[in-house]
């Protein structure tokens, strides 16, 4: 009899506890990557760079180990939960909601083996963080409020819509893509340099 | 009662520890020990009862496995989880709740008892088990042994027939040992099966009633305790089995060439987050000297090696090499460590890059000479994650002395590897003492001790208690030290 | 004094409320209040210094702004103010979050969530995330010890020095052992059962009492006062 236990259908206990642990890492290094920009008003923007910038080997192993539908989307999902919790903007966490279903699509349409294709839904997660900033593009005046309904100084989104011009848009989009890319490039070589040799992406 | 039926299994891209056609049959009530070298097949045969395999891990599995005459492969694992209790040998990872009582209920939670028995299981089982000071604890702050008393006691609340334990001792002290001893004999005293797999079996021998000799996966010898015994130690030796008996263990002679003292500790004080750890350390240590730490669980040996490497900050005294003292920014040049968990110092994409990883300026010709002397040579492009936990050692031991690293400490080097590793490390460890390192040993094994170590220190109650070599003389004192019966 | 016990969904349902406490408070006083009414909370759950503790804090973090919004001027005045800004903005949160996570077992979250008909898919990825991440902390010691031995510095400065190496130093060990742990940690939970299907029962009684409609209540209380003042300043 040949068993192959990880081809069972849906999710299993492993690959719960899996995304679980990924989870934790994912959300110390979106943290770590972030906290350097996200007090200070000039920087805010570039937060979501910042957070793209480290998570993506996280991201790509935990896809390695699990190739179900889900993952990405749980992985999302859970981000969702902790943004919301700790009284980020609701846009950010609906962003990271919304993106993981995306990304997991997109991962899922090669299968989630193929190795651009994995690449690029990293890309997309990580533009999940970008949400609350697009409102603040997309309405200005709504999103001052909340934030300062949240508790934001005046003087912070004053300094924020000074820095905010269109460009700060593009660029905030742009060095997501970027470092998001970057990101995913860098985990996809210690991927197959390093964790496909000591057989743990299985 | 469990019965193997020409069982064969081997896991998926080759790796060790498949079995071959296997018939055996455990009656309910006997005490099995799983004996051999590593990748011998031991642990796999747990699975086959625990029903991970099939079901868990992917393979090739021909032959079945009954349990009371049910085919485990039919039955799912919450079915199995029932009847079989498994304890394994991390006891970090195995552990689902951050908190005791909830750990020792969690199996009979998913098993749904109703809540109102939950309470009184819970405080049974730690009566049973003598860990009430364990309960209402949080698990992140217990010992390796305590979480591995916690562990057995999350199988013991759910009352299976069978009891399986995949090297529980791996990580435990002498003191842990013997209530793990202890907590065996009860629940073989209430006739239940319970199959150790192991490699430690001075502890087990008057515990089990059969043991069970796997080579290459076959089964290659079913004896009872007194037969294993009763072999000659050399034959053991060559089956790859550790020692039965401890007593018969004696201090095998080692002469390395005397030099002056190059460590001078004088009066050192560490202390652990605001808490005096040890006063009033002072001893000398020659290079050649292999020199056990010993002492119990808090004792302070974790931060009297941190503190040599230059890795904790002491509160007084000072540290001289040579007769300059040593800040600990110069004695993390100076010093190495080869940790517990071996894994969290291995970094390189290949054993060969691993060597000369964070040197600035390699010496290729001594990373060439040190991978040959720790027999790595011949897998010097295969991935350190890919090793065995021996291998990972020796590599950590290796990338130190390209480092350039004169002190070396090895924390708990002994813990799951079977007597070939064993012996193959003590060689190697009294080889690099010889080339003029200091070594520290912390370890509570005392087989390894007596294989390696030329002196033994002694860390008890905040103060460095004895300073003894390792000779027949000191032996009954060092036996008295470590609780070897 | 005698530590309540709240039920999960109760501090579920305190977090959302919380969250809209603190994204309506129309000022720095309506903040102050909710930071106040989370360490009585906390207090109420037995964690009486951490309570102090938070309350303290942040009571220094509205004098620090107070401050600031007196005696600095210009860019520092900008800069200082966002910071604070954003610390204001999470503080509550943040501090009821860590009651919640510190006060809730693992089982008592398991099953409240199945009573909310919460599915397992869900529900077992947040519990392990919640306790990994202290494990994440401890490996991280290890790793950290590790890299100084082998002269690779881990703090920033070192990462800017040599950063494929830092990389890797930090990655490859800390994803091992997740990876390990992922295995060990699902073996442990499987062989123990977990994967029966239908309800599981909780070492503890899992029921809405007096206590839990009594902390909903002052908490959504407290939402509909802040909405009210919102309105009419």
């Amino acid at each position: 009899m040949n068993t192959n236990a990880n081809g069972k259908k849906g999710l299993t206990i492993r690959d719960l506890v899996t995304i679980g642990i990924f989870s934790a890492l994912f959300l110390v290094f979106a943290l770590v990557g972030g906290i350097f920009f996200a007090p200070n008003p000039v920087l805010t923007f570039y937060m979501p760079v910042g957070s793209a910038l480290l998570c993506g080997p996280v991201y790509l192993l935990m896809l390695a180990r699990v190739k179900k539908r889900g993952a990405a989307s749980l992985l999302g999902a859970l981000m969702c939960l902790v943004w919301f919790v700790t009284g980020m903007h609701w846009a950010m966490a609906l962003g990271y909601l919304v993106m993981g279903v995306a990304a997991d699509f997109t991962a899922g349409a090669g299968k989630y083996g193929n190795r651009k294709l994995n690449a690029l839904s990293y890309v997309l997660l990580s533009l999940g963080g970008t949400g609350s900033y697009l409102v603040f593009f997309a309405n200005p005046e709504g999103w001052a409020k909340t934030m300062l309904g949240n508790g934001t100084e005046q003087s912070y989104i004053d300094a924020m819509r000074a820095a905010g011009t269109g460009w700060i848009l593009f660029a905030m989009l742009a060095g997501t893509v970027i470092a998001a890319a970057f990101s995913a490039f860098a985990g996809g070589k210690m991927l197959k340099r390093q964790f496909e040799k000591a057989g743990i992406t299985r | 009662m469990i019965e193997f039926r020409n069982v064969s299994f081997a896991y998926p891209e080759g790796e060790d520890g498949g079995l071959k056609n296997i018939t055996l049959t455990i009656p309910d009530g006997q005490c099995v020990l799983l004996c051999g070298r590593s990748g011998c097949g031991k642990t796999t045969l747990t699975r086959l009862i625990n029903g991970l395999i099939p079901q868990y891990f992917p393979g090739k599995l021909q032959g079945e496995v009954l349990l009371d005459g049910e085919n485990l492969a039919h039955l799912p694992m919450y079915r199995i989880a029932e009847r079989a209790g498994s304890v394994f040998q991390n006891p970090r990872t195995q552990f689902f709740n951050g908190q005791t009582d909830s750990e020792i209920a969690f199996g009979l939670e998913n098993r749904a008892v109703p809540q109102g028995q939950l309470r009184p299981r819970v405080l049974e089982t730690a009566r049973d088990l003598g860990i009430e000071p364990l309960l209402g604890r949080s698990l992140f702050a217990l010992s390796g042994g305590e979480k591995q008393k916690i562990a057995f006691a999350s199988v013991y609340a759910m009352n299976p027939a069978v009891y399986l334990l995949d090297e529980p001792s791996s990580n435990l002290d002498m003191g842990a040992m013997e209530a793990l001893r202890r907590h065996l004999l009860l629940v073989k005293a209430q006739g239940k099966t319970v199959i150790v797999a192991e490699h430690r079996l001075h502890y087990l021998m008057d515990v089990v009633d059969r043991v069970i000799y796997l080579d290459g996966g076959r089964i290659a010898g079913d004896y009872t305790p007194e037969e294993l015994c009763a072999l000659p130690a050399q034959k053991r030796r060559e089956m790859g089995l550790r020692a039965v008996d401890l007593g018969q263990e004696t201090p095998s002679p080692f002469h390395p060439p005397q030099a002056a003292p190059a460590l001078e500790m004088k009066n050192v004080a560490l202390s652990y987050r605001n808490r005096p750890v040890l006063q009033d350390v002072s001893l000398r240590a020659a290079p050649g000297e292999v020199i056990a730490l010993v002492g119990q669980n808090g004792a302070g040996k974790t931060t009297f090696s941190r503190a040599m490497c230059g890795l904790h900050r002491e509160d007084a005294g000072e540290y001289r090499w040579n007769g300059r003292r040593q800040k600990p920014k110069q004695r993390m040049k100076r010093a190495g460590m080869v940790m517990q968990d071996v894994n969290y110092q291995l970094f390189a994409e290949s054993v060969a890059e691993e060597c000369v990883f964070g040197v600035k300026h390699p010496d290729l010709a001594l990373a060439e000479k040190t991978l040959a002397q720790l027999g790595l040579s011949s897998l010097r492009d295969r991935h350190p994650g890919a090793l065995s936990g021996g291998q990972k050692q020796r590599l950590a031991a290796a990338a130190a002395i390209v480092g350039g690293k004169e002190l070396l400490v090895f924390d708990e080097p002994t813990s799951g590897l079977d007597y070939d590793s064993m012996a193959r490390l003590a060689a190697q460890i009294r080889r690099l003492a010889e080339a003029g390192r200091v070594i520290f040993i912390v370890t509570h094994d005392y087989e390894f001790i007596c294989r390696t170590c030329s002196r033994a220190l002694h860390l008890d109650g905040g103060k460095l208690r004895n300073d003894l070599p390792v000779t027949a003389e000191n032996l009954s004192e060092i036996r008295a030290i470590l609780g070897v019966r | 004094m005698k530590v309540l016990f709240f039920d999960p969904r109760t501090k579920l349902a305190l977090m959302l409320l919380c969250v809209f406490c603190a994204m309506a408070a129309p000022n720095l006083w309506f903040q102050m209040a909710l930071v106040g009414l989370i360490a009585v909370f906390a207090l109420l759950c037995g964690r009486g210094r951490y309570a102090l503790r938070g309350a303290a804090a942040y009571g220094l973090i509205c004098l620090f702004t107070v401050w600031c919004m007196g005696a600095l001027q210009g860019v520092w005045r900008a800069v200082f103010i966002a910071f604070l800004g954003l610390v204001h903005k999470v503080y509550a949160c943040g501090l009821l979050a860590g009651v919640i996570i510190g006060t809730t077992k693992v089982n008592e979250f398991l099953s409240a969530m199945e009573k909310l008909r919460c599915p397992k898919k869900l529900t077992i990825p947040v519990a392990v995330m919640l306790r990994y991440l202290p494990t994440v902390r401890e490996d991280w010691r290890f790793i950290r010890d590790a890299m100084r031995l082998r002269d690779v510095s881990p703090t920033l400065l070192g990462f800017l020095k040599a950063p494929v190496m830092t990389v890797n130093c930090i990655y490859v060990p800390l994803l091992t052992a997740a990876a390990r742990a992922a295995d060990e940690l699902s073996i442990a939970a499987v062989t123990r059962g977990i994967e029966r299907p239908g309800r599981r029962s909780c070492l503890v009684e899992i029921r809405m009492r007096g206590a839990d409609w009594g902390a909903v209540g002052v908490f959504a209380g407290f939402l509909v006062f802040t909405m009210l003042a919102k309105g009419a300043g």
